[in-house]
């Protein structure tokens, strides 16, 4: 008690002084503290209070911090935590008071945190903070505020680490780096211990390249990390750090598609990926992350073990060429699509679809086309399936991907196997099915059967399967007995897909459900798959009931011969479905002995009799349906079997008879016949091809409607083969009636590869070349054209019709030709006699010379194009008007006069001009010609507009167009320049030339790095130019910017090319240019 | 040295004295045998439309040596009687023929020139049947030669020698086209097409061609049917991707290898696929139908 007295006294008279509370919290410090401090130690900590109070105005707050922290110490605080406390206080209160506040309010809790020792560790921390200035001292006091929940989550290390980042973002933003740090104990809390001190590892290195990012990442960042699997996550980071440690922009962007890329994967493979990465990362960073943010997409075409050559091969182009592997990994390289194509076992259709077709038309002998099978789903017209195989008759369709082997031929030989059995089904006549014919093998009896009807039924199968009142179990025997007829006549047909088709059908078999777990007539279905797979072992069958299973399978063989025909299936089916609805549909609990394997009747016993069984000649008769006594299971279809995909008779049936109506409707004048309402009902309620619950969603009104329009739509174009043969795919073909033209015009797209000269290698199908033709301008700008440089038109034709060959010349002295050349005769005669040797080559003959030259014009549209020619001169008239006003004026008025009588030339409309005259001139010569403008908007969007395409001829409609040439965008020439190359390969002239006119260099959105780079976009249109070369045409650029030396000769090296330095003089100059070109 | 003298001397004839000496494998896929004859009797001009190796050439020969069979023994130079056959004189027209090239030039001799005659101008003297096969590549000035000898005058007339040659009685104009490869500038004209009668050849039906094929190239009847079945397929692709299907003469050569050895899907990579084509997507999607055929 007298050690509290005494220094309560000794302290009052300083105390007095402040506010009351200052006082009071000392006594009750001195309270609590006297218990467990020596008088010694309560008075030294009495008199570090005191003097806190005297240091500054405001320092007594700090002092009043400081006597409450005394009553709340944890008891783990020894006097030496204490003391340093006080003296880091006063240290503090010395510098800020408010920072000093901060530091002793939360130092009691944050004591209880950290651990009492590491008090000035803390404390050290906190000032790293405080750089003098009120901003600093607010943050250094929010983190104080927060230590004690920080030091919840960190360790006293590793919150140095959290302060770095801090710091570091404050010298960016102090409301930054004050968000962060409010926020950083929750993100922390949410991550796993081991991963925090990462987390910030990366953080740092983020607020050094790109500190704008820091808060995406402490608000996202905690969730991305979370993707990625446990162990993994630390070396992950390091790897994300490296990325921002190369003071890149955007490796918070690398960070996020990483973590979103490892979260599509088995967290199992987490491991592997970012052990493969690491290996990148001392080469480039970029490309570690790139691959890890390309793997999925890798994946997807490759198994996780070809992941490792994928990677190396990779890994020894980035060893080469940082530009290079990084290209590869971004998925942007030719050379990378190559080897990972390699790589690949799967096949895809869209790689393998042309010879797919080829093949087909070639076994068919029909124009088919191939579509993927999901294509067909989407129709919505009665198939469902989306990765099974089918045909609509006209168009095989083919699951989109073949993944089953890990061998490449093996899934091509699969896919052939699909292809081959969905042709056969066209060659050998699935679909000609006709109900009164009969079938080769089988008599002729399903005409006996046929019911009344009301009205004849839409379509032969339509008929045929009326007879039968379980429609679903006659779909069902029909399939087997069509599949097996055409499986066998492949198979004898076709040596050669003998055994691939063999092994897909032993590999069904052990897939097939057991028979003996099956209801009887299920089992008597499934039998009858079994034996159509070449399974005929595979029948199991009970014993007392041998003799009908024997004569099924004795019916589903004579199917199987040379001649029959799909009638002879039909017949097959009806023999079939009387066996099969006369079998209970029971389970027969049975001993497994009791069931054996079955041996085919002889075909001629098995088969039916002319008459059938039931009644006589001549009557009706009809086929006999299910009792469904008591105790019947349902019938089931049986599993479906791959190779085979989706067969749909009846629906292909519809569908081609709904052709068949719309061509006649479009041969004559009759309208396309359509489905009468009643038809169409009848149909969804009948046939079991169609199942509209599968096939929409919504009330069944709705959906007969779509259903119906769908099929129309189907049927109304039967040459469904589209233009789809190689690159170009058609987007919006808005109603092209022939000979006019459509409102919208029809836009064709072609790919191109773009080269990218630092990574040595194309980026694969970069570019998107949008070709449409030009709308149609002003009708008199050509003719006005004309007369402008009537003169120059005469001379150029005059020219030109100089150049017009002869067609034949006469070529002397051949050794052989039509007649001898008479002096040379003479003079062998001379020769002759004077004993001379003589020249035998005396003959002439007359050569045909043909000129046969094609060229394309590309004019560059770009928006520099618009300049007037007349500015630059512009500046030598300033000096006219001497400052006079009066003269400027008056000058101005004459200007403004003649600029509304003939409005100043651009770039664009020399270059117009002098196409004019150009064309004017070829029309004169016969060459054929092309023109063509460009320009775009980045890589998807290069515009190439018609102007006169190879076989268009020179009409008021191209003149028209000509004159809607007009400055739009930017300057992609290589993408342009490939394309023009495209259409001069589609001529067959010997001579091919290609003129590029323009105004500057190549420029467009991400043509390069960014914006002011140049090398790249003139790399690649040099490129571009010598693909041209390569393909046997001459290539030639003009270009009317006075600056075009520099890069032209960069791009044309070893071509042709020429920069008209006086740009009015262009109309004259591009015909002699081109006369020299071609001569 | 005793090898190379078991060598038989190689048959040299001058152009009309050349006939078909030993009956050539013909298969008559229609009437075209009888066509033939019926035309050659009343001394019509025949052509012969089709695509390459369907046998047209093939055909012209087998005429030739039917007509030759009613054999009127004639003597020959050396005196010995000999069988008299139908000489058949068949030119190649190429792209650069010329009119001269079928009725004869000056050429050198030791004390100036001399005039020798052309094929067609052979044939007509002696008779023979001329066939010009490719008509429609020689030069248009050909025509001009054709047009007279091919109507009731019969008659070819020499320019440069001031001459005009009645045919003799044997001779017969035959001129081969195919339709399929050449350009519209290239059509025949019709004041030339309409003096013939034209007789169509296209590839045999699947089993015809399978006994050619098994007679010419001495394979098995199975794998004949293979290669015919093949022929079938393949000229599906025609237009394409194919200028022209495969020829029967191909087949042949095919049948040819697989019966000397080779395996049978790499005879027809050899003598179809390749020869067919040089665009590597045909030359897969050929191949895929060789192996869907063939083991």
């Amino acid at each position: 008690m007298t050690i509290i007295g005494e220094l309560l006294a000794r302290h009052h008279e300083r105390l007095s002084g402040f506010p009351a509370p200052l006082e009071q919290h000392y006594e009750a410090g001195l309270r609590a503290l006297a218990p467990r401090l020596t008088p010694s130690q309560l008075q030294s900590w009495a008199e570090t209070g005191v003097e806190l109070t005297a240091l500054s105005l405001r320092s007594w707050e700090a002092a009043v911090e400081y006597f409450r922290a005394g009553t709340s110490f944890p008891k783990s605080a020894t006097w030496e935590a204490i003391e340093t406390l006080g003296r880091e206080a006063l240290q503090m209160a010395g510098e800020s008071a408010p920072l000093a506040v901060s530091f002793l309010r939360a130092s009691a809790p944050t004591m209880e945190s950290v651990g009492p020792a590491h008090v000035r560790q803390w404390a050290d921390l906190g000032r790293r903070l405080y750089k003098g200035n009120w901003k600093s001292s607010s943050l250094a006091a929010q983190f104080f505020d927060l230590a004690p929940e920080v030091f919840r989550v960190l360790r006293i290390g590793q919150a140095s680490r959290l302060v770095l980042f801090i710091d570091e973002l404050s010298r960016h933003s102090y409301e930054l780096a004050s968000a962060c740090l409010s926020t950083s104990p929750a993100v922390l809390q949410r991550l796993d211990e081991d991963d925090r001190l990462p987390f910030i590892g990366f953080a740092v290195e983020l607020a050094q390249s790109s500190w704008a990012d820091s808060r995406l990442y402490f608000d996202r960042g905690s969730v991305l990390i979370q993707k990625v699997h446990g162990p993994v996550r630390e070396r992950y980071l390091v790897l994300s750090a490296q990325v921002a440690r190369g003071h890149n922009r955007s490796a918070f962007q690398y960070f996020e598609d990483a973590s979103n890329a490892l979260g599509e994967l088995d967290p199992d493979d987490h491991n592997k990926v970012i052990e493969l990465a690491e290996q990148l990362a001392p080469y480039s960073a970029y490309a570690a992350m790139d691959f890890v943010t390309s793997v999925p997409q890798v994946l997807d075409r490759i198994r996780i073990d070809e992941l490792e050559p994928w990677h190396n091969a990779g890994l020894k182009i980035l060893q080469s060429s940082h530009d290079g592997g990084e290209a590869y990994f971004r998925l942007q390289s030719t050379r990378g699509e190559d080897i990972l194509e390699n790589l690949s076992a799967r096949v895809e259709l869209s790689k393998v679809g042309e010879i797919m077709r080829l093949y087909c038309k070639a076994l068919t002998g029909r124009n088919v086309s191939i579509q993927t099978a999901e294509s067909l789903a989407e129709k919505g017209i009665g198939w469902v399936a989306e990765h099974r195989a089918s045909t609509d008759g006209s168009t095989i369709f083919l699951p989109e991907l073949m993944e089953r082997f890990h061998e490449k031929d093996e899934n091509f030989a699969a896919m052939k196997v699909f292809a081959t059995h969905q042709a056969a089904h066209i060659e050998f006549g699935s679909f000609d099915f006709e109900f009164s014919r009969p079938g080769a093998v089988f008599p002729l009896r399903r005409v006996q059967f046929a019911i009344q009807r009301e009205r004849p039924a839409t379509t032969d199968m339509e008929e045929y399967f009326d007879l039968f009142p379980e429609r679903q179990l006659a779909s069902d025997l029909f399939t087997i007995a069509e599949d097996s007829r055409i499986d066998w006549r492949v198979k004898k047909e076709y040596g050669g897909i003998r055994r691939p088709l063999v092994r897909m059908q032993q590999e069904e078999l052990p897939k097939r459900p057991d028979v003996r777990q099956l209801p009887l007539r299920n089992g008597f279905v499934e039998n009858l798959v079994r034996a159509s797979l070449d399974g005929v072992d595979a029948v199991r069958w009970p014993k007392d009931r041998a003799e009908v299973m024997a004569r099924a399978l004795g019916i589903l063989k004579a199917v199987q011969s040379q001649e029959s025909l799909v009638e002879d299936a039909a017949e097959a089916t009806l023999a079939l479905y009387e066996i099969a609805v006369a079998i209970p549909n029971i389970y027969e609990d049975m001993d497994p002995d009791q069931w054996d394997s079955v041996e085919p009747m002889e075909s001629g016993q098995a088969m039916p009799m002319q008459g059938g069984e039931s009644g006589g000649e001549g009557s009706q008769m009809q086929m006999g349906g299910v009792d469904g006594a008591e105790g019947e299971a349902d019938y089931e279809s049986p599993q479906e079997i791959d190779f085979r995909g989706d067969f749909q008779p009846e629906l292909v049936d519809l569908l081609m008879k709904l052709r068949e109506n719309a061509q006649m409707g479009e041969g004559g004048e009759m309208s396309p016949q359509q489905l009468t309402p009643e038809q169409l009902a009848d149909l969804l309620a009948k046939s079991v091809e169609i199942d509209l619950d599968a096939m929409y969603d919504g009330d069944l009104d709705a959906s007969t409607g779509m259903f119906m329009s769908n099929l129309m739509k189907e049927a109304g174009n039967p040459s469904s083969e589209k233009g789809d043969q190689g690159q170009p795919t058609s987007d919006n073909s808005t109603g092209s009636g022939e000979g006019e033209e459509p409102l919208i015009p029809i836009v064709t797209v072609y790919y191109y590869d773009e080269w990218d000269f630092r990574a040595q290698d194309y980026k694969p199908r970069w570019c998107a070349v949008k070709e449409s033709k030009l709308e149609e301008g002003e009708e008199n700008f050509y003719e006005n054209a004309l007369r402008e440089h009537a003169g120059l038109v005469s001379q150029t034709r005059k020219q030109f019709e100089l150049m017009k060959p002869e067609m034949f010349r006469k070529i002397k002295k051949l050794p052989d030709g039509e007649d001898f050349d008479l002096d040379a005769a003479i003079e062998w005669m001379i020769e002759k006699r004077a004993g001379v040797n003589p020249n035998e080559k005396i003959y002439w003959r007359r050569n045909k010379i043909e000129r046969d030259v094609a060229v394309a014009f590309l004019i560059d549209m770009s928006a520099s194009t618009d300049e007037e020619i007349n500015k630059r001169e512009k500046k030598y008239d300033d000096d006219d008007y001497d400052d006079d006003p009066r003269k400027y004026l008056s000058w101005w008025v004459s200007k403004r006069r003649q600029e509304l009588t003939s409005p100043p030339k651009r770039i664009i409309d020399l270059e117009k001009e002098s196409t004019v005259l150009l064309m004017t001139a070829l029309e004169t010569i016969g060459d054929q010609y092309g023109i063509y403008g460009f320009s775009g908007y980045g890589r998807d969007n290069v515009e190439f507009f018609v102007i006169k395409d190879f076989d268009e001829s020179l009409d008021q409609k191209i003149k028209n167009r000509l004159d809607k040439v007009t400055p739009i965008r930017s300057t992609r020439m290589g993408p342009a320049i490939r394309h023009a190359t495209f259409k001069l390969m589609e001529t067959d002239a010997k001579v091919k030339i290609l003129v590029l006119l323009s105004d500057g260099r190549p420029q467009d959105h991400g043509y390069g790095r960014d914006r002011t780079e140049k090398e790249y976009a003139i790399h690649d249109t040099k490129q571009a130019l010598n693909e041209a070369k390569r393909e046997g045409i001459t290539p030639f650029a003009l270009t009317v910017d006075r600056a075009g030396h520099d890069y032209l000769k960069t791009m044309c090296e070893d071509m042709g090319y020429e920069v008209v330095a006086d740009i009015e003089a262009l109309p004259s100059r591009l015909p002699t240019l081109y006369r020299r070109l071609t001569e | 040295m005793t090898e190379t003298a078991t060598h038989p001397a190689p048959n040299i004839y001058a152009v009309e004295e050349y006939a078909v000496h030993d009956e050539p494998y013909y298969l008559p896929i229609a009437d075209e045998v009888q066509l033939f004859e019926t035309a050659y009797s009343q001394r019509i001009p025949v052509l012969l439309k089709g695509p390459t190796g369907a046998g047209k050439t093939r055909f012209v020969e087998y005429m030739a040596y039917k007509l030759g069979r009613p054999m009127m023994k004639v003597s020959s130079r050396t005196g010995e009687e000999a069988e008299h056959r139908m000489p058949l004189i068949t030119v190649a027209c190429h792209e650069d023929l010329t009119a001269s090239d079928l009725v004869g030039r000056y050429l050198l001799d030791t004390d100036g020139t001399k005039w020798v005659d052309g094929p067609l101008t052979r044939a007509v003297k002696v008779g023979a049947i001329c066939y010009l096969d490719e008509v429609v590549e020689a030069r248009k000035d050909t025509t001009v030669l054709i047009h007279p000898l091919t109507d009731y005058r019969r008659l070819l007339p020499i320019e440069k020698l001031g001459q005009v040659i009645e045919a003799a009685d044997g001779f017969l104009l035959v001129i081969s086209y195919n339709p399929g490869y050449q350009s519209a500038l290239k059509d025949l004209k019709h004041s030339t097409r309409q003096r013939f009668i034209a007789i169509e050849f296209d590839y045999p039906p699947r089993e015809q061609e399978a006994e050619i094929i098994a007679h010419e190239a001495g394979c098995s009847r199975e794998s004949a049917l293979d290669l015919a079945r093949l022929g079938e397929k393949v000229r599906n692709l025609k237009e394409h991707g194919l200028g022209e299907g495969v020829s029967t003469r191909l087949l042949v050569y095919a049948g040819k290898l697989m019966s000397e050895g080779v395996p049978a899907r790499r005879a027809c990579q050899v003598a179809i696929t390749w020869a067919l084509t040089d665009d590597s997507e045909v030359q897969r999607s050929i191949e895929e139908v060789v192996t869907s055929i063939f083991e």
